[in-house]
C-alpha cells in the first residue's frame, strides 16, 4: 500500500514560491506590462514566453501539490 | 522510409506553422488600435490618437455608436465604415477590461473546471472561455487571443501528463496538426466568404448551424456508443469505419504505435482538415478530431483525447503567435485562467487513468449535446437580424439566457461526471491495492 516514491515538498516549495512571486512581479507592474505585451509585431514575443514560463513553474507547482494531496496515476491499468 | 515520411511531415509541419504565423489568419486586420483624447458629443467626433505614433485624428461616430460610451484615455479597438460618402466609426470597445475581485474568480473557476474537462476529454474549455470573457467585458477578438494564449500551455502541460501516462501516439498527433493547420487555413477563407457576402449575422448562423449539426450528429453517436458499450461491457472495439479505413492500402502507409493501427497517411487527412476547419469555425476542432481519431482511424478514446491534447498544442502555439502578432492578448487574463486551468488539466489527465474508456465518450458525448443546446438557441436570434424569421424581443433574452446556462450546465454536467468517476476509480484502485497488500502478506506469512 505505501508508496515509495518521495513526496516533492521541495519541489512545491520552490516552484510555489516562484510561482507567486512571478504573478506579484507582473501584476503589480501591470500597466507597463500591458504596454509593452500589446504592442503586436515582434513584441507578440513577450505574451508567448510569459505563457510558456508560467506553463513550466506553476505546471510543476500544480503538479507536486496533487501529487502531495495524495492523488496519483492508477496503480492498476484499466 | 518511414523516418524520411516523418521528417517529411515534421518540417511540412514546422514550414507551415511559420509561414501561416504571418499570413492573413484569424485576427482582424481592419480595426484601428489606440486612444481617444476628446470628445464632443453634440457634434458626434472624437479625437483619435493611433496606436502606432501617427498623428492625432479628428473622426465621426457612426449611427450605432452611443457618445456616453466613448472611454477617454484608454486602449480602444476601433472599427471603421461607411455611412454614405463619409468614413465614419462602426464600432469602439475598450481593449481591456478592468479587472475586480469577482471577475478574478469567475476567470479561475471556469479555468479549473475548463482545465478538468480539457486534461479528460482533450478539448474543451474554449467553447466556455470565451463566451465566459466576453460576458465580463472582453471585446470578442480579445477573449478569443488569451483563451488561445492560456490553450496551448494548458494542452502542453496535459499532453505531457498524459505522455507520460502513455497514451499520447506524437506520431499521429505530429501527422494531424499538419493538416488540421491546412484545416484551419480553409475554414477561415471560408468564414471571410460568408462574411462578405451576409455580413456579421450571417456569418454567425453560418457557425450556429455549423455547430449544431455536427454537435447533434457526432455527440449523439458518441453517447450511443458509450451507452452500448457500457451495456455490452465491452470496453473497447475497433469501429467498422475504422476497419474498412485500414483496409486501404494507399502509400505511404503509416504505423501509429500508440494508436495500434497501421494505415494510409491519406485517410488521416480529411480527418486532420475537418479538425482545423471546425477549429477555425466553432473554436473546438476537438470536437471532430478526437471522434474521427476514435471512429476513422481506429485509435481508443484514451489514446485519441491524449493524442487531441497535441494537436491543441500545436496548433494553440500556431494561433496565438498571429493572435500575439496582432497585439491581442490580454495577457491578464490568460494567466489568470492559467492559475487555474494547470491544477485542472493535471487532475483531468490523472482522471484518465481511474475510468474505463467509455466514460471518456460519455463525458465527451454529453458535452457536445449540451454546447449544441446553447448554440442552437442563438439560431432565432441570429435568423431575426438576417430577417429570416421574427422573434421577439422578450424572446430573445429568453434565448439568450437559455444559451448561457446551458454553457454553465454544460461545464457543470462535466465536472460532475469526471469528478465523480475519478473518485470511484480512486476507491477501487486502493481496494484493489489493499487486497494485493494483504494477500502478499500472508504469502509471507
Amino acid at each position: 500500500m505505501s508508496t515509495n516514491k518521495k513526496k516533492p515538498y521541495g519541489t512545491a516549495a520552490i516552484t510555489g514560491a516562484l510561482s507567486i512571486a512571478s504573478y506579484i512581479v507582473l501584476f503589480s507592474n501591470i500597466d507597463s506590462v500591458m504596454d509593452y505585451f500589446t504592442k503586436g509585431g515582434y513584441y507578440a514575443a513577450f505574451p508567448i514566453m510569459t505563457a510558456l514560463y508560467f506553463s513550466f513553474i506553476h505546471g510543476t507547482f500544480a503538479s507536486s501539490v496533487i501529487s502531495l494531496i495524495g492523488l496519483e496515476p492508477a496503480k492498476s491499468g484499466h | 522510409m518511414k523516418k524520411i515520411i516523418f521528417l517529411v511531415v515534421a518540417a511540412l509541419m514546422f514550414f507551415g506553422m511559420a509561414s501561416s504565423a504571418f499570413a492573413a489568419g484569424g485576427p482582424p486586420s481592419d480595426v484601428k488600435k489606440g486612444v481617444f483624447t476628446e470628445l464632443d458629443a453634440s457634434e458626434r467626433t472624437v479625437v483619435f490618437e493611433p496606436e502606432d505614433g501617427g498623428e492625432a485624428v479628428t473622426l465621426k461616430l457612426g449611427e450605432e455608436v452611443i457618445p456616453e460610451d466613448i472611454e477617454l484615455n484608454k486602449k480602444v479597438m476601433v472599427s471603421m465604415g461607411h455611412e454614405g460618402e463619409e468614413e465614419v466609426i462602426t464600432s469602439a470597445s475598450v481593449m481591456f477590461l478592468g479587472m475586480t475581485m469577482d471577475k478574478v474568480i469567475a476567470l479561475l473557476i471556469v479555468g479549473l473546471i475548463g482545465g478538468l474537462l480539457s486534461g479528460f476529454i482533450g478539448s474543451g474549455g474554449a467553447f466556455v472561455l470565451t463566451p465566459a470573457m466576453m460576458s465580463l467585458g472582453a471585446p470578442g477578438a480579445v477573449a478569443v487571443a488569451s483563451n488561445m494564449c492560456h490553450k496551448f500551455p494548458k494542452a502542453m502541460v496535459g499532453s505531457y501528463k498524459r505522455y507520460r501516462y502513455g497514451q499520447v501516439d506524437l506520431k499521429l498527433g505530429l501527422v494531424m496538426a499538419v493538416t488540421a493547420i491546412i484545416g484551419v487555413q480553409i475554414g477561415v477563407r471560408v468564414q471571410k466568404m460568408i462574411l462578405n457576402t451576409w455580413g456579421p449575422a450571417g456569418s454567425d448562423l453560418y457557425v450556429s448551424i455549423a455547430f449544431v449539426v455536427i454537435l447533434i450528429t457526432v455527440g449523439t453517436y458518441v453517447f450511443w456508443d458509450a451507452w452500448r458499450l457500457s451495456k455490452k461491457g465491452a470496453e473497447i472495439e475497433t469501429p467498422k469505419l475504422a476497419k474498412a479505413m485500414q483496409k486501404i492500402k494507399i502509400p505511404p502507409m503509416m504505423n501509429f504505435p500508440k494508436a495500434g493501427v497501421r494505415l494510409s497517411f491519406w485517410v488521416t487527412v480529411p480527418v486532420g482538415l475537418a479538425t482545423g476547419m471546425l477549429a477555425a469555425t466553432i473554436a473546438v476542432g476537438g470536437f471532430i478530431g478526437v471522434p474521427g481519431m476514435i471512429y476513422v482511424i481506429g485509435a481508443t478514446a484514451m489514446v485519441a483525447s491524449a493524442t487531441e491534447l497535441l494537436i491543441a498544442f500545436i496548433m494553440g502555439l500556431w494561433g496565438s503567435i498571429q493572435w500575439a502578432i496582432s497585439g491581442l492578448v490580454d495577457i491578464r487574463l490568460t494567466l489568470l485562467i492559467l492559475a487555474a486551468s494547470l491544477f485542472g488539466v493535471q487532475l483531468g489527465a490523472l482522471g484518465t487513468t481511474y475510468v474505463k474508456d467509455y466514460t471518456i465518450k460519455v463525458v465527451m458525448g454529453a458535452v457536445m449535446l449540451i454546447v449544441m443546446v446553447s448554440r442552437g438557441a442563438k439560431i432565432p436570434i441570429y435568423m431575426n437580424e438576417l430577417g429570416l424569421a421574427s422573434v421577439s424581443e422578450g424572446s430573445q433574452s429568453i434565448l439568450e439566457a437559455v444559451s448561457f446556462w446551458a454553457l454553465v450546465a454544460a461545464l457543470a454536467t462535466a465536472g460532475g461526471i469526471i469528478t465523480v468517476a475519478m473518485i470511484k476509480g480512486i476507491i477501487k484502485d486502493r481496494a484493489k491495492d489493499d487486497e494485493a497488500g494483504k494477500e502478499a502478506v500472508g504469502a509471507k506469512a
